[in-house]
């Protein structure tokens, strides 16, 4: 079973991204700000990072550049996820290393899609 | 008394050489005027000897040119009643040396045993009178000057005392030129004037600078109230009056004024944008994220509904669902057209894969086009891979134009068609979206891609929306180079094209220009400024557009083709310039707001003058009907295809039709061969023998078409290629080289772009030849008599 870093601090969006994704046969671990994802990244190394960028604490591009700068933790693939058609965004997602980018709301099938792409696995 | 009359002969020889001494003309009369002598002035002066004065009656002199009646009135009246007269002024025109004017004293002597004479001095003070009264004129003509100017003015001298003022002074001041002048600066008007700034300006800065400007000044006068003054003041050595202060005084309170009003009214509105768009932004923000937990939780317990088989739960939340992304679609569409307004739209560029993006469309207006039980057909060309372009936005153009298909249809069938076309050597993505819905009437869809307005508002209430969608539709494609076009019958269905290049570029502004445009575009932006001259009529294109960008682009490669172009961003002033100019063609949009392109086109048929210039409309309405049917004399749609823009426009670029072709061709067989053929196509045909005698003809009279042969005596071809495409209007003349011989690479490369085509005499037949001749007749629309 995949397992997923889900870090994302507006509640809802959590909840449902999460139910969604376990009902899909993904482990999701949660994280709510950007100092503890790159702690649960760096304690539990999951397969895929969905990492929201507009973080409290530590934002998501600067916990991405984190812990694409670390051995342990540089190979795990990060999607950002990004407020709606926001090019700079996108761009500086790119920048700090992330591996893809989905724009909100999440359009569920596309997101899959990504993921599947980056871990190259099917969950059961 | 021997002794005496010796020494009395000295005194007179003494007298006499002091008389001659003097300068000034001296006469010395007896009692009965009559001359006793003159000095040697009065000869010399003159003109004239002793023997024609002495002895003489004073009248008498020299043809009687003392015989004046001042002068009479003086001798005869003055004199003997009084002893001496002083500076009497004669002003008299004498025979020899011309009107002069005379300052004339006289003394009555007893000089000795003479007897009573009288000495008339003269002397002439002509040059000195005409320069008095040339420095007078200059003094009243500085003066007029002076108060001429509407800003009030004092001249002080150094020593800071008013000489004068203007009329402009005594009046905004309020004070008479008696209180002013002669007095110091700070004591005019009960001290209104001594201002410690004022008294800093003129005792240390004037000496040193000699000159200030707009050195402004706030005070409360006591007449005027509070005042903001723009003073001036320059050094001036003016002649005698020495070294003069003028000091101008230009009120600017209610410029201030209006000038802080505009300021507050500026920074009061740019707040008030700043807090729409932060408001708009915020609020985009706050409206988002419960719908965004609207649309994930029904979509996540829909799915729920489907495992659990609740069907009826599955529905209801799949109308939440769908009214949910109806509500945020909206919500993005406001904040897209409001970032437009803004300026702030940018376009992200990245390379796509178009069959992949045409799917993910088609799967998300999938249940749109069910509901209204329609079928969606898609034909993606085999030839179309992918673009560079906005992908986002790409889709949103697709999406919403597939989405207003599905509302405006019933049973019926959408057809989304991609594919690649040329235009203008550039690749363009094409996508037509056809429906067999309810049609549009061209009134309607002139007003259809406006913001905010549907094709009218009983379709708002039948079919719902906010008429965003077409707008933002149409913005996004224009931001990318594109446009989109509509051709519709109603009742029968519409057909919505957009068109994109297929690398759209960052910066939209150069999208359709290739490398050669952008070279000459400082010299053609340059044809348009407004300080240029007016160019002759009937020599330019009118491009009458109300977007600047479609101005530009039009007026760049128009220019390129030869064309001079001037333009026109209203119906209004298009209708202006078209009556100053009379173009020889005129490019109309039609989507304009206040005057559309249809009223100008009605304004310019109904002119007696401008009825017969031809107008190419360009819509968006990919149906001719209407423009022909208000006089159009064609249309192109947009994004504009240059090439044919181009063709149309040379086909009227002759101000007198039928124009003819020319053949410049030296063998005279060939050229009346060439004439008859051309004349069976209703040809109006003339004739060069070689390149100079062609260049004479084209000045004369500008030909459609020239053919040309390239071996020539005198000019040869290639020269008089070169030297036509040296001259701007001619330019846009299309040349179709005829030769013999085949061409070396060299020789092709110094004609390459310049001709239209090449033709070869030998090696066809006939009608081979004739038949190429016809292609490039109708290649460059010549116009031509029907033949019957």
């Amino acid at each position: 079973m995949p397992k997923i870093l889900l870090v994302e601090d507006n509640e809802m969006n959590r909840d449902m991204l999460s139910r969604r994704l376990q009902r899909r046969g993904y482990e999701v671990m949660i994280a709510v700000d950007g100092q503890q994802g790159v702690a649960m990244a760096q304690s539990q190394i999951p397969d895929l990072i969905l990492m929201d960028m507009s973080l409290p604490l530590i934002d998501g591009w600067e916990a991405t550049r984190t812990l694409k700068a670390a051995a342990e933790t540089k190979d795990i693939p990060v999607i950002a996820l990004t407020a709606h058609a926001m090019s700079t965004d996108r761009d500086k997602a790119i920048e700090a290393g992330c591996d893809d980018y989905d724009t909100k709301p999440i359009e569920l099938p596309r997101l899959l899609g990504k993921m599947q792409a980056l871990i190259g696995v099917k969950p059961g | 008394m021997n002794t005496t009359k010796p020494f009395v002969e000295d005194i007179e020889t003494y007298a006499q050489d002091i008389v001659d001494t003097v300068r000034e003309p001296l006469l010395m009369l007896d009692t009965h005027l009559r001359v006793q002598s003159a000095n040697r002035a009065f000869y010399e002066t003159f003109h004239v000897s002793a023997l024609e004065t002495e002895d003489q009656l004073i009248y008498q002199l020299g043809n009687g040119q003392w015989d004046i009646a001042a002068l009479r009135t003086l001798l005869e009246d003055v004199i003997p009643t009084s002893s001496v007269f002083n500076d009497f002024e004669l002003e008299h025109t004498f025979p020899i040396i011309g009107r002069r004017v005379m300052l004339l004293n006289g003394r009555k002597l007893r000089a000795g045993s003479h007897s009573e004479i009288i000495v008339l001095a003269m002397e002439d003070v002509t040059e000195r009178r005409q320069a008095e009264a040339d420095f007078r004129a200059i003094e009243t003509y500085a003066q007029d000057i002076v108060d001429t100017v509407r800003e009030p003015l004092l001249i002080l001298d150094t020593t800071l005392r008013v000489q004068s003022g203007n009329r402009a002074f005594y009046h905004t001041f309020k004070v008479s030129p008696e209180e002013t002048e002669n007095r110091l600066i700070y004591e005019l008007g009960n001290g209104q004037w001594d201002i410690p700034a004022l008294r800093t300006l003129l005792e240390d800065i004037v000496p040193k600078s000699s000159v200030f400007n707009d050195f402004e000044l706030e005070h409360d006068f006591p007449d005027l109230g509070r005042r903001v003054m723009l003073l001036n003041a320059r050094k001036l050595q003016a002649g005698h009056h020495g070294a003069l202060l003028v000091l101008a005084m230009e009120d600017v309170t209610e410029r201030r004024r209006v000038e802080e009003a505009v300021a507050k009214a500026k920074e009061a509105s740019e707040m008030a944008n700043r807090t729409k768009s932060l408001f708009l932004a915020n609020m985009s923000h706050e409206l988002r994220t419960p719908l965004n937990a609207i649309v994930g939780y029904s979509e996540m317990l829909q799915e729920e509904a489907v495992d659990q088989k609740l069907d009826s739960f599955s529905t209801d939340l799949e109308k939440i669902n769908l009214s949910g992304r109806q509500l945020l679609a909206l919500i993005n569409d406001i904040l897209d057209l409001s970032k437009i307004e803004a300026g702030k739209m940018e376009l992200y560029i990245e390379h796509f894969n178009l069959s992949g993006l045409i799917d993910e469309v088609a799967a998300t207006i999938g249940p749109m086009v069910e509901k209204n039980s329609n079928t969606l057909h898609i034909e993606v060309a085999k030839n179309l891979d992918g673009m560079r372009g906005d992908q986002v936005k790409v889709r949103q153009a697709l999406y919403n134009l597939l989405s207003n298909a599905a509302k405006f249809t019933h049973e019926g069938t959408i057809t989304l068609k991609a594919e690649k076309e040329m235009m203008d050597d550039t690749d363009w993505v094409v996508f037509r979206i056809t429906d067999t819905g309810i049609g549009l009437s061209p009134e309607k869809i002139v007003k259809l891609f406006q913001d905010f307005t549907q094709a009218d508002a009983s379709t708002t209430r039948k079919f719902g929306g906010t008429g965003l969608g077409l707008a933002l539709t149409r913005r996004f494609c224009q931001m990318m180079g594109g446009d989109v076009t509509v051709s519709s019958t109603p009742g029968v269905g519409s057909t919505f094209t957009i068109k994109l290049p297929a690398i759209v570029h960052e910066t939209k502004l150069e999208l359709p220009m290739d490398a050669a445009v952008k070279e000459s575009t400082t010299v053609v932006t340059g044809l348009d400024r407004s300080t240029d001259p007016t160019p002759a009529p009937g020599t330019c294109v009118l491009v009458i557009d109300d977007d600047p960008t479609q101005r530009d682009i039009m007026r760049r490669f128009l220019s390129k083709e030869g064309f001079c172009i001037r333009s026109a961003d209203s119906g209004e002033e298009g209708l202006r310039l078209a009556h100053e100019l009379l173009p020889i063609a005129i490019t109309l949009d039609v989507m304009m707001p206040d005057m559309d392109g249809w009223a100008v086109l009605k304004a310019l048929k109904a002119d007696s003058i401008l009825k017969k210039v031809p107008v190419v409309m360009l819509t968006m309405v990919d149906d001719p009907e209407r423009g022909f049917t208000l006089g159009a004399a064609d249309y192109v749609t947009k994004p504009v295809n240059r090439r044919r823009l181009s063709r149309i426009l040379k086909k009227y670029s002759c101000s007198n039709p039928p124009c003819p072709v020319l053949v410049v061709e030296d063998d005279e067989e060939t050229r009346a061969s060439m004439r008859k053929m051309l004349e069976l196509q209703g040809c109006r045909v003339t004739e060069a023998e070689n390149g100079e005698v062609a260049l004479e003809s084209i000045k004369q009279q500008r030909p459609t078409l020239i053919f040309l042969d390239l071996m020539m005596p005198v000019m040869d071809g290639f020269t008089l290629v070169e030297q036509i495409r040296q001259h701007a209007s001619w330019r846009s003349i299309p040349i179709v080289v005829v030769t013999a011989a085949d061409l070396t690479s060299e020789q092709r490369r110094r004609l390459n772009g310049y001709v239209e085509a090449i033709l070869h005499k030998e090696g066809h037949t006939k009608e081979d030849l004739m038949r190429q001749v016809r292609d490039a007749l109708d290649n460059c629309s010549v116009p031509r008599l029907q033949i019957a």
